[in-house]
């Protein structure tokens, strides 16, 4: 169920990804890569033994320092699970993946829209669920009430 | 290996050039064509978001040549509730309320996922009975939302007479839900730990009186349709997904297993009681929306062979495990999925060791679908685009969050 | 009386009827399909809800006529009535017993289907005035399937006049009347069921009724061609649609299935109550429609496109050939003189 570590981190360095860290998490293994290498990092993955030819699942989190995007790859023919992520700024841009892994279309479009971040590579980069002029409503500058103040009501 | 690049076609909306500034919506152009003198122009319509016949409000932009589309984008949002970002107040054990109002209609799959994900961080054991109950619920939610999918499926192709008939069965379903969690639809059931509340007394005789009926009914269902020269024309041969081209776009569920690539969640990621569940997993195999409809005819099928086999072995014990009332799971990332009614269902939780997660996100198989749709549509006719979508069994619910 | 005012009590009589028609074939409709789909249809207005449609038409009347910007006004005025009036002189040929027609015309089946056919006209023009592009999309299936459809209807009656020899509507039931062996009724739809069946999935075509109702396919096109139409022009193209099912149902019972007779009954004896017993046929021939109606899926428009110009016609035609083979063998029918 999870990929070999070392194995992993040398498809990382065959990609231009040098000393990747992949540690074993909570989540799975997990491996991080720079932001703007994501396309080349995922087709790497795609293309190697470890045969990852399924994207199931992107989504972006607000860690505070920027916007942490992780990709969520699974090998069907060896039944492993891989979850990349990268770091991108605040209003930084996000690589399209999408000539690896189609399934990334729409979740694209949705990560950038409410992250608030610029889609770069994709064919179709506009916004997706929410009307023009929205602000990106994940991020945690934008607030929501607290459990307290709807307790509160 | 194929490269996914060849699989996505160059017209419409992914054509090159298709996104120039101050044109029309990408991959929507209109070429005209001159025979002459007279020109023929691409009608650019807009179907949906309300509509008789998308499920949900879906809206599509299609550009048809007379009455073939040429071209198909997908425009969402008009059920979005920000339900990622209202996940971030709400206690772990609310998060099930706010899975139910994402695919609505199978309430069940969506407050497992969210209940999966919650009791990997905290690593606690869910006692047997739980399981048990767990996996007949959410079994009889699988038939209630195929049932759901079968009723407007035949609406969507001009049969209406199916359509109550199902809604008949359905409402049996209901009413044991009804009896076991209170409600019909939001069901808010099953949480972090368990289920809320022990099955009622009496309630194996009214299920096993509804197993026993329902292979006889589901039955007459497919005689109804399935059986139908006219909806096997309209339906077989179209709309063909290969496997390739349906694992590339992130499909799961009966549309992947209807190509012919047989991956079911219950099977390779088993949780609850499915390790010890027997059932079969239908495999299609061209993928065209006959074997989709041949695929959910059948799991409505083996739904049924499941939830007897939940009652005739329903272990005796806890209905629960001991969970605090307010969980603070310990800081960490998990992901847990389940296999619902529309495909692989999955929550992938960030928690910061408050009582709140940090974040949440909900893996719609729904999306996925949307996105086939809009590689699939060219070369069909208007007609078949409302029966596609009904085919590929779209939940805007859970597509918008 | 004045023979002016014969005729127009006739006319009256035929609207008089097509109103009564429509009054009760929507009524019928409702609770046939309710029935069918599992639930009841009309039950609060009146008894059992008989008097949903007169509520339906006194709302229809009281309704706001919307006039949508960017119309087409004088099509868009036009075009019920230009559906709703063929669909009234097609009552003119009928024959509901040997005395009641409206008027006796000796080409009444030709008169009929050539009324008939300006129907799609009015269609195309409400499609195209109507400024939607569904309603558009609506017209022109429409016109397309119900201009392809009339010539399989056409040529599949056709059988049925040779072997009568005439096109007056009352010849050719009293052209049934009479027992074979005793004990069969001499109707048409023994010897010339293929004829009949041709004609029939031809007429289903003609009325746009499921499951070839694609111009105002509901889950596809809201109401198709009449999506912009609303208060009483809504009504008469709504009307006109019930009253073309009467008509074409009317004439497969004057065609195939003896009209206003009774088997082992003459049509002499029959006559006082012969207009009952025809209106009984139809209204019975109206309900397998109806039945099938509610139970079958639609059919796409090309795979429509092909079955007409690729099976029916051909089947048609070659009936014809069978049946004017076997009539020229056996000497039957009338002979042609001089």
């Amino acid at each position: 169920m999870l990929p070999d570590a070392t194995v992993v981190r040398s498809i990382l360095s065959a990609a231009g990804v040098h000393d990747a860290p992949a540690e074993e998490t909570s989540l799975g293994l997990v491996c991080r890569v720079p932001g703007s290498g994501a396309p080349g990092v995922l087709a790497a993955l795609r293309e190697s033994e470890l045969d990852f030819r399924i994207l199931v699942d992107m989504l972006g989190t607000d860690t505070g320092e920027g916007i942490e995007i992780t990709y969520h790859l699974r090998s069907l023919s060896r039944d492993e699970e891989l979850y990349a992520k990268t770091a991108l700024p605040y209003d930084g841009d996000l690589h399209s993946v999408w000539n690896t892994f189609p399934s990334a279309l729409l979740q694209e479009r949705e990560t950038a829209e409410l992250f608030g971040l610029k889609l770069v590579g994709h064919p179709n980069p506009k916004r997706l669920f929410t009307t023009e002029g929205l602000e990106p409503l994940l991020r945690k500058s934008v607030p929501q009430r607290s459990v307290e103040e709807v307790r509160q009501r | 290996m194929t490269d996914p690049r060849d699989l996505v076609t160059d017209v419409g909306l992914l054509a090159e050039g298709a996104h120039d500034p101050g044109s029309p919506p990408a991959g929507i152009r209109r070429a005209p064509t001159g025979v002459d003198g007279l020109t023929t122009e691409h009608l650019v319509i807009n179907m949906g978001p309300q509509h008789p016949s998308t499920h949900g409000v879906l809206r599509l932009i299609v550009e048809v040549d007379g009455e073939e589309i040429v071209a198909a984008e997908t425009s969402l949002g008009y059920l979005h509730r920000g339900i990622e970002k209202l996940a971030e107040t709400r206690r772990y054990n609310q998060l099930g309320t706010l899975m139910d109002r994402g695919d609505y209609v199978s309430g069940m799959h969506g407050e497992q996922a969210a209940a999966l994900a919650v009791e990997r961080l905290l690593e606690v054991e869910v006692p047997p009975k739980a399981r048990w109950t767990r996996s007949l619920v959410a079994e009889l939610t699988r038939i209630a939302s195929h049932l759901i999918w079968y009723g407007t499926f035949g609406l969507d192709t001009g049969a209406m007479g199916q359509f109550l008939y199902a809604m008949r069965d359905r409402e049996s379903i209901l009413d044991i839900l009804e009896a076991i969690s209170g409600a019909r639809m939001m069901f808010n059931y099953i949480r972090p730990g368990g289920v809320v509340a022990d099955l009622p007394a009496g309630i194996d005789g009214r299920i096993r009186r509804f197993c026993n009926g329902f292979d006889a009914y589901l039955d007459e269902h497919h005689a109804l349709l399935g059986g139908n020269e006219i909806f096997q024309a309209r339906v077989q041969g179209v709309g063909e997904i290969d496997a390739d081209t349906a694992l590339a776009f992130g499909l799961t569920g009966a549309n992947l297993r209807a190509s012919g690539f047989g991956w079911d969640v219950r099977r390779e990621r088993p949780y609850d009681a499915y390790p010890q569940l027997d059932f079969d997993v239908p495999v299609g195999t061209t993928g065209d929306a006959w074997d989709r409809y041949m695929v959910r005819m059948e799991e409505m099928r083996q739904a049924n062979r499941m939830v007897r086999q939940c009652v005739d072995g329903m272990p005796e014990g806890d209905f629960t495990a001991k969970v605090p009332k307010v969980i603070r799971p310990p800081e960490g990332e998990v992901y847990a999925s389940v296999e619902s009614s529309r495909g692989e269902t999955g929550v992938h939780v960030v928690s910061d060791g408050s009582d709140t997660p940090y974040r949440y996100h909900y893996r719609a198989p729904s999306l996925f679908a949307c996105q086939v749709l809009e590689e699939i549509l060219p070369g069909h006719l208007i007609a078949d685009a409302v029966m596609l979508i009904g085919s590929l069994d779209i939940m805007l619910g859970e597509t918008d969050r | 009386m004045s023979p002016a005012l014969v005729i127009v009590l006739r006319i009256l009589a035929a609207l008089g009827l097509m109103l009564a028609n429509g009054v009760v074939l929507i009524y019928m409709l409702r609770k046939v399909l309710g029935h069918l789909h599992l639930r009841l249809g009309p039950v609060h207005v009146g008894p059992k809800g008989v008097f949903q449609t007169t509520m339906d038409v006194l709302k229809l009347l009281s309704k706001e006529d919307v006039w949508p910007s960017g119309v087409d006004r004088a099509l868009f005025y036009l075009a019920p009535m230009v559906v709703f009036v063929p669909s009234l002189m097609a009552y003119a040929a009928l024959a509901f017993s040997e005395t009641w027609r409206i008027t006796d015309l000796a080409t009444g089946l030709l008169y009929t289907f050539a009324v008939l056919s300006i129907v799609p006209i009015g269609i195309l023009m409400a499609g195209w005035a109507s400024a939607n592009k569904w309603s558009l999309l609506g017209g022109m299936r429409a016109a397309a399937q119900q201009i392809a459809y009339e010539v399989p209807l056409l040529l599949s009656v056709l059988p049925v006049v040779m072997i009568v020899g005439s096109l007056n509507l009352g010849d050719v039931v009293l052209a049934q009347d009479g027992m074979w062996l005793g004990f069969l009724p001499k109707w048409f739809v023994l010897p010339q069921l293929p004829a009949f069946v041709l004609f029939a999935v031809a007429g289903l075509v003609e009325l746009n009724q499921t499951p070839f109702d694609m111009s105002e396919a509901e889950s596809e096109l809201v109401s198709g061609f009449a999506t912009e139409y609303s208060a009483m022009k809504f009504g008469l193209l709504f009307l006109s649609e019930f009253s073309n099912s009467f008509v074409i149902s009317a004439l497969g019972v004057t065609l195939f299935f003896g009209g206003w007779l009774v088997p082992w009954v003459s049509s002499e004896a029959i006559q006082p109550i012969a207009p009952v017993v025809f209106m009984i046929k139809v209204y019975i021939g109206i309900f397998v429609m109806m039945w099938i109606r509610g139970t079958f899926p639609r059919v796409r428009i090309d795979q429509l496109m092909q079955l007409g110009w690729k099976w029916l016609i051909p089947a048609s035609l070659g009936w014809i050939m069978v049946t004017g083979l076997v009539m020229k063998l056996w000497q039957l029918g009338p002979q042609v003189v001089g």
